[in-house]
């Protein structure tokens, strides 16, 4: 059984078609890049996986792990193991980062049958993860997000991704804003999440990204539909040649 | 006539019968200050909308019930004592019950030399010419019609003097507690608290209702701080569902003193807290903060004016509110400096957060100012969570219950790390969390 199936999903916004027919597969396992140039209902995508108000789905539909993932609310969905790294994470004042994340990861151990983790256990937990991403005690301490850099909040973000282990992740624009010592601490972390059980989803306008993480599998988004699919050649193609050739389909 | 002034014949007709107003009649001074306040009372009556500072919370409620001052005083027990804010800490406890006062459950023995913590009669008999300088002095009366009510009724209180260079080593904690009554019960409290140059004290006081019925509970606090010297005032007004709470605290800061308040309502079906400050000491510093926590009908009001008189004074205002249900805030802030206050650093800030579409915030801040080397500044802003922030905690596992509780708990939290006692600071987190549990369990029933 596929991990995620995207079966001819068509969404508007404010009556405006972003996506039209889009059809996509991922098996465990299996890294999709989705590139595409701007305005070609990439992040929209992502947040109708995740869940996200404000747009409408007019067709298709999005089948994950043998269930219909467009009937569950965000936190289900993330119960169940979605996870999204937001192009843009929230600034969150008077959260604390720690706080935060404990509560998800329990929410999530939970409804997996889990035993919730004490104090203790989650600090070394998180600790062990924070390290390859270079994040320190300090930074965990502050509230989320708040007063982060650029690359501060991409690398909590995949922390976030370490620490609550979901099934599919999603991750969209995670390579932007990111300097290239960042963008190589980044693409160790994604890489360390690697499994024969996940599958990811990364979304990205560059093709440098897939530089340090090697997709699967490469789908051009144009006008709202998968333009073309190929293997990582096809990133490499699309550096040198732009988008040209799909902006033709955009009216 | 004003509204209203004919009810207020009717309290000051229970002060006569209840030869309140004769009370300590032998003190001359006392009977014309009480005189005073029954006076102006009389004239102005209860206040209404004409009333500038009165304007969005009406006392019509007082006029439908015949409150009567309590002349029992019922059982207490350390359930009901435990439930102030002090966070378990060891302090000097003076306890009101329905605005008695009890001596059976005060703990005020072994107090350091120099402090003086007594009931408002035993001072009187005690101390008289030293009530004389302070009480009633530092109040507008004809301006605060509520605070010329309690002066009229002026019987019960608490008396707290320090002496000049004393820090008292334990926070005094004030608690009053009101019971159910055959009668609706009317308190009308008096406090006063002088703290001599370079006296250092921590007052934590802690109005609660552990009754449904209906109570009015009209409390005046005067405050002084002596030069060099610092207070930190702790508030919680719990008050029961049907209650009227009706607060005033008048305040004079001397010379490089520092005064530190926070206050949290959310009790009452009415609640007011006027807290007025005059800062008439150069350098000295202001701190008035605090959460109000509004759910079914509530009417919560918080009116502060901040006088500044000398030069390179400090003063810095942070409320938060939470509203749900139909409540209504209401913030009034008042900063105001004369003309020879130079060097003045006024700040204030006031944010509501909204859960329900039928709540209801009126905020009013005003900056005067008269001199031109000052800097004053305020703000305020009211909505509803923020739907991003509410999103991404939900998209990280948190039920919406759980990321809508996580984010009203950070947005009070700005106003909470203000208060620099530990164990206050949980006392008052804990408060607000069981405000949100108790929150969360109406709207699962509802």
């Amino acid at each position: 059984m596929a991990l995620l199936e995207i079966r001819n999903l068509h969404v508007t916004v404010e009556n405006k078609p972003i996506l039209n027919g889009v059809n996509l597969k991922i098996e465990p396992g299996e890294i999709h890049a989705i590139m595409g140039p701007n305005g070609s209902g990439k992040s929209t995508l992502s947040y109708i996986l995740s869940g996200r108000e404000g747009y409408k789905i007019t067709d298709g539909e999005v089948i994950y792990n043998g269930i219909d993932l467009l009937e569950l609310e965000p936190d289900q969905r993330a119960r169940e193991g979605v996870f999204l790294a937001f192009q843009y994470p929230v600034e969150i004042p008077g959260v604390v980062g720690l706080t935060f994340l404990k509560t998800a990861l329990n929410a999530i151990r939970v409804h997996r049958g889990e035993n919730e983790l004490d104090a203790m256990d989650f600090l070394k937990f998180v600790r062990e993860k924070a390290q390859s991403l270079e994040i320190d005690d300090e930074m965990l301490k502050r509230f989320v997000n708040e007063g982060f850099s650029g690359g501060e909040k991409k690398r909590m973000e995949i922390l976030q991704m370490a620490i609550l282990q979901p099934k599919l992740a999603i991750l969209d624009e995670t390579d932007s804003g990111l300097d290239i010592d960042a963008l190589q601490v980044v693409s160790k972390g994604i890489n360390a999440l690697r499994d024969a059980n996940r599958g990811m989803l990364l979304i990205t306008h560059y093709q440098r990204l897939l530089n340090y993480v090697h997709p699967d599998k490469v789908h051009v988004l144009a006008n709202g539909r998968i333009a073309k699919s190929g293997d990582g050649a096809l990133a490499q193609e699309l550096e040198e040649k732009g988008y040209a050739e799909f902006n033709a389909f955009v009216e | 006539m004003p509204d209203g002034a004919g009810r207020s014949f009717t309290f000051l007709e229970q002060a006569a019968r209840d030869d309140l107003i004769g009370l300590g009649s032998q003190l001359k001074w006392l009977r014309e200050l009480k005189e005073s306040g029954a006076s102006i009372f009389k004239e102005r009556g209860l206040p209404n909308r004409s009333d500038e500072y009165w304007r969005y919370t009406q006392l019509n409620k007082l006029i439908e019930i015949d409150f009567q001052l309590s002349k029992e005083s019922p059982f207490v027990g350390s359930k009901q004592l435990s439930q102030g804010v002090s966070g378990g800490l060891s302090t000097y406890r003076i306890v009101l019950v329905n605005g008695c006062l009890r001596k059976d459950l005060c703990s005020i023995e072994n107090l350091p030399k120099g402090v003086l913590i007594a009931g408002l009669n035993a001072a009187i008999s005690s101390v008289p010419s030293r009530l004389e300088k302070k009480l009633g002095k530092n109040i507008d009366l004809e301006n605060m019609p509520m605070a010329a009510l309690n002066t009229a009724f002026l019987k019960e209180g608490v008396i707290i003097l320090v002496d000049n260079d004393i820090v008292i080593d334990k926070p005094i904690e004030l608690i009053s507690i009101t019971m159910p009554n055959k009668y609706p019960t009317m308190s009308q409290p008096r406090f006063l608290i002088d703290l001599g140059e370079n006296a250092k004290a921590t007052l934590i006081e802690s109005h609660i209702g552990n009754t449904e019925i209906p109570y009015f509970n009209n409390v005046v606090s005067e405050v002084t701080i002596g030069e060099g010297a610092g207070l930190d005032h702790y508030k919680l007004q719990e008050e029961g569902l049907a209650a009227v709470h009706i607060s005033t605290i008048a305040l004079r800061l001397q010379r490089q003193s520092l005064y530190r308040g926070f206050i949290l309502q959310s009790g009452g079906l009415i609640g007011r807290t006027e807290a007025s400050a005059v800062l008439d000491g150069s350098e000295s510093d202001c701190r008035f903060d605090g959460v109000y926590l509004g759910s079914r009908n509530q009417l919560l009001d918080t009116t502060t004016s901040i006088k500044h008189v000398a030069t390179n004074c400090k003063s810095r205002q942070v409320f938060k509110g939470v509203l749900d249900g139909s409540a209504h805030g209401v913030f009034q802030g008042k900063t105001h400096v004369t003309i020879g206050a130079q060097k003045t650093d006024g700040y204030q800030l006031s944010r509501a957060l909204m859960l329900s579409p039928d709540a209801e915030i009126t905020t009013k801040p005003e900056l005067e100012i008269y001199a031109d080397d000052v800097k004053c500044s305020h703000g305020a802003t009211s909505g509803d969570l923020d739907a991003d922030s509410l999103f991404y905690l939900k998209s990280r596992g948190l039920s919406p219950d759980v990321a809508r509780r996580v984010l009203v708990e950070a947005f009070l939290n700005e106003s909470l790390s203000e208060i620099k006692l530990n164990e206050i600071f949980e006392g008052f987190t804990n408060h607000v969390r069981g405000w949100l549990n108790s929150k969360t369990k109406q709207s699962a029933v509802g």
